[in-house]
């Protein structure tokens, strides 16, 4: 201060009232832009606030700080501290009231001169000032000050001595006589109470920071540091003290009080104020020497549970409030965050500081965050379907349907999947359409053509031979078709894949019209049969579904034109027709026509109708292409399939590279690893699955299973897993070991049977064999006791691997009953105690800390996630 | 009690007086620019100077940093050894008997027994404290004993750490305790003084009338002063030592400072000088601060102590003076 730099004071009680000292003390009023709008000589501070001057005190020379009385009444009382240690009380802005006026002016004079450091009012005794002096030989550094005392001439100071101006004595406002003296020969550059105690006040002397109890004064409590500028307790947290030595800042524990707990990242220029944050925990503001940044430290005690030791996060933020140097700053004292800062020519800026914002985002997709006090949650404004139609969503509740896990029924899971997707249903009916063929094959033990199913039409097609070339009658009619019909093993293991026909060696496409017409697919049922070459079943199926419940009438009049169907070539029926197919909406009908107004052998009005499904359209053409066409038309249709992400595709490329390749975009089309895992999963040779990006869709799948807290459902996709591909059953990761031979436990069961056996010889009974339950089956010393139960632990279920030799088999089964998981060894990571997992649970329950006496281990904190509850309980 | 050995490295010297001009540029950096004397190649500077000046000469203490400003010149004489500067800190808060302030209050607990190991000291008392200038190389044998009064830190970086004492005696085991007669001549000059200090920010503005005193004063003798008055000693002493300010000047120079400016004590008191030494006292002679102090402390009477380069200076109450003078003339000659 002393006229170069100013300082800023908030009131303590009036929430828009702040004093700017420099070589003189001015009054402020802060006031959002709306109330003072019209008001001349209101200085803006912000976009919302202006300040208005109410007054100014130039009656204090020589100001060296400040302190605002920290009570109610009166007001605006100001002690200030000048340079030659003086404290002269003082107000501003004040109708003097009675109260007030005996204060005003009262001075408190050392016994030596020189200049007075800093000034702090007791919080609770208000009536107490303490001041902190520069150093003398023979005087005290720290003096408390009575203000309500009255000048007393003390015996021991002759009064002559005392050359004090007359005006002062007569008045009764120089007090000499301190409540208390302290830290003699000694300097003191800060001060504050501590709030733990109205009588303990902290200082920082020369080279120390003392802690004076005034109920004791020939006791101090002291530590040697530099850091003892700028001592203030932190409001939220009584036993943290900052203070500060050039540009690094200490913080102490009163609590811990011989060193600093932590010492912040040193500035570059010395500091010159730092504050606690009245309005947030563990906010520190510091500010340098000639700087527009003020640095703010957040010191957040994470709840860690291994042990007290660790050091809070500190989040380092800079802010600059203004583009000037700042001289001084003051947070406000209850709205949050804010802060008004000064700079040297006294201009000043009300700032905020922004709340860092943390974001959290739930594996079901909600959002939340937060900033300051308010917790924000997102809703989705938009209706719910958008979000239901969300991969992520479908695949939750498909996982709570057990999708995927019907191994007998494959096509069951495209209903398990909601029976919605065409794709799925597609590719579900393919891996059930191989399945039934592989296991077909494996009833009669027959030539190795199990991967050829797997590998898909694709491949199938090109290992054909031997294909027959046959001109085919219409079905009940003696009329040349002018269509060739190709047959071969390889063309009827497709259409088997393709589901048209069954299992056996005749092509009898009847079963399948039958399924069809259950599943009210009229038109589709009409094209194969007419793929077929047997019009009248079309025309008859076109009838059936006409006259059906709801049917469509207009059927009636397509089989009416199918009926009227003629090969001749120029008749005026196919030229209708050929024109006429392409209104039809429904491209079963639309084909049906393309086929019979079709040259022999260029089908393409039937082979390129995309929205056809792929199985028929295969179907179709490996029936009616030739041996040179066909693997063409297929190989086309394939890479569409691949490029499209098509998961009928999967009926051409089978489970093979070319399969994952097309599962990969349609995983990137979709996102749905789920689908992909499950379906490669399928695929028996086991190379598929060993494809790298395989494996990552199944690791996301798991992850997601367990970002959901589906456990159970992770655990069985596992157990799924292992079942198809035995390579990823994981290893055993822990073995109890015996504490005395240091031999797994599980291990030597197997040289159990051995010993057993040995004392039945000598017409022991069986209970050695179970004592031995608790005790080590390699040196038979007991195994370790339960914490809680004080029982010796173990449990027979670790005899079952490699144990299940045939005199053991009764016991086993005894054992299986007794192998309960609340009998199993649990034990803690961290403090190494532990006991029956079922007494542990019950124990945790209502526990943090371990069961063994003076262990102060919190092991179930230790475990996040095990207070988490799955989900999806079984 | 707390004994604090300061980190500076203290250098002894003295001007003569018809060799001043050739000092005053370095003497003026160390008094008022003293982050002036910062070097590039150290990032310390000066931070303990005091100007003494006697009739005799000028007496020169400042730190290593601030000893390369003085020119090498005939008329600087430099005591041979690097001084320690010890420091004593009422560690408890209460002993609250302010009364004997000063010297007389380490007088039993420092002074006596550096003299009874006959380990010569170099006083300076200052507004703010008291030093006790010993010589680095006797510094094991002044912890040693002083280790039993004291907790002994040491200051290191600014901060002070515990000092180990190494067990060194020099070989008097059991010092000999016998009364110390006064042994040197004693003058009281007859102009008061008083120990005074200023606001360090305030110093720029003062910085005429300083260097005015403290490098023209033979001027101003000429005309102000009572020359006449053979009694009347120049003495002035202006110290900065970590950057706190001390004055001591007569009467006669305090009424040249504005008014305000300087720091008086609520009682105003006045001080007057018991000068000790007929010839040179020189640096190796001990027990003389101790003849002194412990009289003023057998009769409770506060004082100053600043030892120059020649001679040693004791500055007690005015209304005491005659007591002091004789209390010590009685104690001159021992056993008398």
């Amino acid at each position: 201060m002393s006229g170069s730099k100013p300082d800023i004071l908030w009131s303590p009680h009036h929430v828009d009232r702040y004093v700017i000292c420099d070589s003189e003390l001015s009054l402020y009023r802060i006031e959002s832009v709306g109330n003072s709008e019209a008001k001349a000589g209101a200085l803006r501070l912000s976009e919302e606030t202006t300040a208005t001057l109410l007054a100014i005190n130039s009656d204090t020379p020589y100001m060296k700080c400040v302190a605002w009385y920290p009570k109610h009444e009166p007001e605006c009382l100001l002690a200030v501290g000048q340079a030659n240690g003086r404290i002269v009380l003082t107000s501003l802005g004040q109708s003097h009231n009675s109260k007030c006026k005996d204060l005003m002016g009262k001075e408190f004079v050392p016994k030596h001169a020189r200049q007075c450091n800093t000034l702090a009012w007791n919080p609770v005794d208000s009536n107490w000032l303490a001041a902190g002096l520069d150093k003398h030989r023979a005087d005290f550094s720290v003096l408390i000050w009575d203000i309500s005392s009255k000048f007393t001439p003390d015996a021991s100071v002759t009064t002559d001595k005392i050359r004090l101006s007359a005006g002062d004595t007569d008045a009764g406002l120089v007090v000499t006589k301190p409540l208390y003296e302290l830290g003699q020969n000694d300097a003191c550059l800060s001060l504050c109470w501590l709030p733990r105690d109205q009588k303990l006040l902290l200082a920082g002397m020369h080279r120390n920071l003392a802690i004076f109890d005034l109920r004791n004064t020939s006791q101090k409590m002291f530590v040697n540091t530099k850091a003892i500028q700028g001592v203030t307790v932190d409001p939220h947290f009584h036993d943290r003290v900052a203070s500060f030595f050039e540009g690094q800042v200490a913080i102490w524990d009163l609590r811990k009080f011989e060193k600093p707990v932590l010492t912040l990242t040193e500035q570059p220029k010395p500091l010159t104020k730092v504050a606690w944050c009245p309005t947030r925990t563990g906010l520190l503001a510091t500010l340098t020497r000639d700087s527009n940044i003020i640095r703010l430290y957040d010191m957040q005690h994470t709840p860690t549970p291994i042990g007290d030791e660790t050091e809070p996060t500190i989040i380092e933020r800079n802010v600059q409030p203004c583009e000037n140097h700042i001289a001084s700053f003051a947070w406000h004292p209850s709205s949050q965050n804010r802060m008004v800062v000064v700079t040297p020519n006294r201009s000043m800026t009300d700032f905020t500081v922004f709340e860092r914002i943390s974001l959290a985002w739930s594996s079901t997709g909600s959002l939340m965050w937060a900033c300051g006090r308010h917790l924000y949650e997102c809703t989705e404004e938009r209706n719910a379907s958008s979000v239901e139609k969300d991969i992520s969503t479908k695949m939750r509740q498909r996982a709570q349907s057990r999708y995927g896990h019907d191994t007998e029924q494959v096509w069951r899971n495209y209903l398990l999947a909601g029976g919605d997707d065409p794709q799925l249903k597609s590719l579900w009916y393919t891996l059930y359409f191989m399945k039934r063929y592989t296991e077909d094959l494996e009833q009669k033990p027959l030539v190795n053509k199990l991967p050829l199913v797997y590998s898909g039409i694709k491949n199938i097609v090109k290992s054909s031979s031997g294909t027959v070339e046959s001109w085919c009658c219409w079905n009940g009619s003696d009329r040349q078709a002018d269509v060739i019909r190709y047959h071969s093993d390889e063309r009827c293991l497709a259409l088997q894949l393709c589901g048209w026909i069954k299992r056996g060696p005749e092509i009898d496409v009847e079963p399948f019209l039958q399924s069809l017409e259950a599943e009210r697919e009229w038109e589709r049922a009409a094209a194969v049969a007419l793929f077929n070459l047997d019009i009248r079943r079309s025309i008859q199926i076109l009838n059936k579904g006409a006259s059906a419940e709801k049917g469509d009438l207009n059927l009636n009049v397509v089989a009416m034109a199918l009926s009227g169907y003629t090969d001749e070539k120029n008749s005026l029926w196919r030229e209708m027709c050929s024109s006429l197919r392409l209104q039809l909406n429904n491209p079963h009908l639309c084909v049906m026509f393309a086929f019979l107004t079709s040259e022999p052998g260029s089908y393409d009005g039937v082979l390129y109708e995309s929205s056809m499904a792929v199985r028929d359209r295969v179907a179709f053409a490996c029936m009616f292409l030739s041996d040179s066409q066909l693997p063409r038309y297929i190989e086309k249709l394939a890479s569409e399939m691949k490029e499209a992400g098509n998961l009928e595709g999967i009926l051409l490329t089978g489970l093979t590279k070319d399969g994952v390749d097309l599962m990969e975009s349609y995983v990137d089309r979709t996102g749905d690893v789920q689908t992909a895992s499950f379906c490669m999963l399928k695929g028996s040779p086991g190379e598929v699955v060993k494809d790298s990006r395989v494996q990552c869709w199944i690791e996301n799948y798991r992850n997601l299973l367990d970002a959901w807290r589906f456990w159970h459902k992770r655990a069985e996709f596992d157990i799924h897993r292992s079942k198809l591909d035995p390579s990823s059953k994981p290893l055993a990761q822990v073995f109890v070991s015996c504490n005395f031979c240091g031999k797994s436990i599980s291990y030597s069961c197997s040289a159990m049977p051995h010993q057993g056996r040995g004392f039945s010889q000598y017409g022991v009974s069986g209970s050695p064999t179970k004592s031995k339950v608790t005790s080590c089956p390699g040196c038979r010393k007991p195994l370790p006791r339960c914490a809680l139960c004080l029982m010796n632990m173990g449990t027979p279920v670790s005899s079952c691997p490699g144990a299940g030799k045939s005199d053991e088999k009764v016991d086993l089964s005894k054992d299986k009953k007794l192998a309960q998981l609340n009998n199993w060894f649990t034990w803690c990571h961290n403090c190494r105690h532990g006991g029956h997992t079922g007494h542990m649970l019950s124990w945790f329950r209502d526990h943090t800390e371990c069961p063994v006496s003076a262990c102060t281990c919190k092991c179930m904190q230790l475990d996040t996630t095990g207070n988490l509850v799955p989900l999806d309980t079984v | 009690m707390e004994l604090h050995i300061l980190e500076h490295s203290l250098k002894v010297a003295s001007i003569a007086k018809e060799g001043i001009q050739f000092f005053t540029h370095g003497l003026i950096k160390l008094a008022f620019l003293p982050s002036k004397t910062r070097t590039l190649s150290c990032s310390c500077w000066c931070k303990f100077f005091t100007l003494t000046e006697t009739p005799e000469d000028y007496t020169i203490i400042v730190d290593e940093e601030g000893f390369k400003e003085l020119p090498v010149s005939e008329f600087l004489s430099v005591a041979e050894a690097t001084w320690l500067a010890l420091n004593v800190v009422s560690g408890g808060g209460s002993s609250s008997s302010s009364q004997p302030i000063g010297v007389t209050k380490i007088a039993k607990s420092v002074i006596a027994p550096l003299a009874d190991h006959n380990i010569s000291v170099f006083m300076l008392s200052t507004y703010q404290t008291d030093f006790i200038l010993v010589r680095e190389r006797d510094l094991p044998l002044v912890m040693h004993t002083l280790s039993s009064e004291f907790t002994l830190l040491r200051v290191v970086n600014g901060e002070a750490v515990a000092a180990n004492s190494l067990g060194v005696t020099n070989g008097f085991v059991k010092p000999k305790l016998v009364q110390r007669p006064v042994i040197h001549p004693l003058s009281s000059p007859s102009n008061m003084f008083c120990v005074t200090s200023l606001d360090p920010d305030t110093l720029p503005s003062v910085t005429t009338i300083l260097m005015d005193v403290m490098f023209y004063s033979s001027g101003v003798k000429e005309s102000a002063a009572p020359s006449d008055d053979l009694e009347y000693i120049r003495f002035f002493s202006f110290s900065l030592i970590e950057g706190y300010v001390s004055l001591v000047m007569d009467e006669e120079t305090q009424k040249r400072f504005p008014l305000n400016m300087l720091f008086t004590s609520a009682s105003g008191e006045l001080w007057k000088m018991v000068r000790i030494g007929g010839q040179p006292l020189g640096f190796d002679e001990c027990g003389i601060v101790a003849q002194i102090s412990e009289s003023l402390a057998a009769a409770d009477i506060p004082a100053y102590y600043i030892s120059t380069f020649k001679f040693d200076h004791a500055l007690v109450p005015e209304e005491n003076i005659q007591s002091v003078i004789g209390a010590l003339r009685t104690n001159k000659g021992g056993g008398q």
